[in-house]
């Protein structure tokens, strides 16, 4: 499992520069179906943790986010 | 070749290795190959899926040997320890195999290498430990590689998986020539959707649109492993005798379109 480097994976992920705990996932512009597997592939791969779609839609910020592969990966 | 009396696909008397037989298609292809009469040396890296698919063969003389295929520089000496006391093989089945969905911009590349190695790269190691004589029985021997419908057509979120199936569709023509004169024929089935529990990863990240609109892409639905397995069988089978080189499609229709 690797935790650090999560906000540059998801940034890169996100098409943006860097990301922050408060930002809303849904309102990226490259918020999409392949944006979504990314992150699905990136909680798999990097945290062993199954991520599915609808549990996305369920995660509202970037923190969130974290929090739940934090949670899920120990 | 057949004759009539006994069953077309008939394997009494082969013996062959089978990786990924802990679970889906690997595990429907070991079953139906012990039902064919053949014997078996059953690979995977889950030992309680291998003990379980062990426990479902048809016949007697099976074998569990665990192995881990990312260690691709071992393949020889565990295949060939493997043999010394099985004996020796007619062919193998490369069902192994990892799943990897992921646009190109979440895919690194120690993740692709990964899904190289374990997808491609194990397929050619195997290949190459497989004609040591320890280990080929020198007479009817036939190669299956597990490919993919994703190398054969496009698709989003699939490149690192079409790289690796698409490297063995092209090992499996080059090492069909190549071990013609070994009178070893080498070929690939190339699933589309199957109900596996790597489907089950895979699809995880889908939502029931996405679900119905895959489904709707093979004119007969998704698969089940036993497809798979059937026409693994065949190809191991005296009836495919002058099949060699090709990626056979099995995939329910979803590249016909």
């Amino acid at each position: 499992m690797e935790k650090t480097g999560f906000y540059e994976a998801l940034a890169e992920i996100l098409e943006v520069e860097k990301v922050g705990d408060a930002d809303v996932l849904r309102e990226f512009d490259a918020w999409d179906s392949l944006t979504k597997l990314s992150i699905i592939a990136l909680a798999d791969s990097d945290y062993r943790t199954v991520l599915t779609a609808k549990d996305l839609d369920g995660i509202a910020t970037v923190g969130d986010l974290k929090d739940r592969l934090e949670k899920n990966g120990q | 070749m057949n004759d009539g009396g006994e069953h077309p696909l008939d394997l009494r008397g082969r013996s062959y290795l089978v990786t990924g037989a802990a679970s889906g298609i690997g595990r429907a292809t070991a079953v139906r190959l012990s039902r064919l009469g053949a014997r078996l040396i059953c690979s995977d890296l889950e030992v309680p899926g291998l003990e379980e698919t062990l426990g479902g063969l048809r016949g007697s003389g099976h074998i569990a040997r665990p192995f881990d295929l990312r260690n691709v520089d071992a393949v020889a000496s565990w295949l060939g320890e493997a043999c010394s006391s099985f004996g020796q093989l007619n062919g193998f089945v490369h069902a192994a195999g990892v799943p990897c969905v992921c646009p190109v911009k979440g895919l690194g590349l120690d993740r692709l290498r990964e899904v190289i190695l374990v997808n491609a790269e194990s397929g050619f190691a195997l290949a190459k430990a497989f004609v040591n004589p320890r280990t080929f029985a020198g007479s009817q021997g036939s190669i299956v590689f597990i490919s993919s419908v994703m190398s054969l057509v496009g698709s989003a979120a699939s490149a690192g998986y079409a790289m690796s199936k698409g490297a063995l569709n092209s090992l499996t023509r080059a090492l069909a020539l190549e071990y013609a004169n070994r009178k070893i024929r080498v070929n690939a089935v190339a699933p589309g959707f199957v109900k596996t529990p790597m489907f089950d990863k895979t699809s995880a990240g889908w939502d029931d649109e996405q679900r119905r609109r895959v489904e709707a892409l093979h004119a007969l639905g998704f698969g089940e492993p036993e497809d798979i397995a059937n026409a693994a069988a065949f190809l191991l089978a005296d009836e495919s005798r002058w099949i060699t080189g090709t990626v056979m499609v099995v995939d329910g229709g979803y590249s016909a379109q």
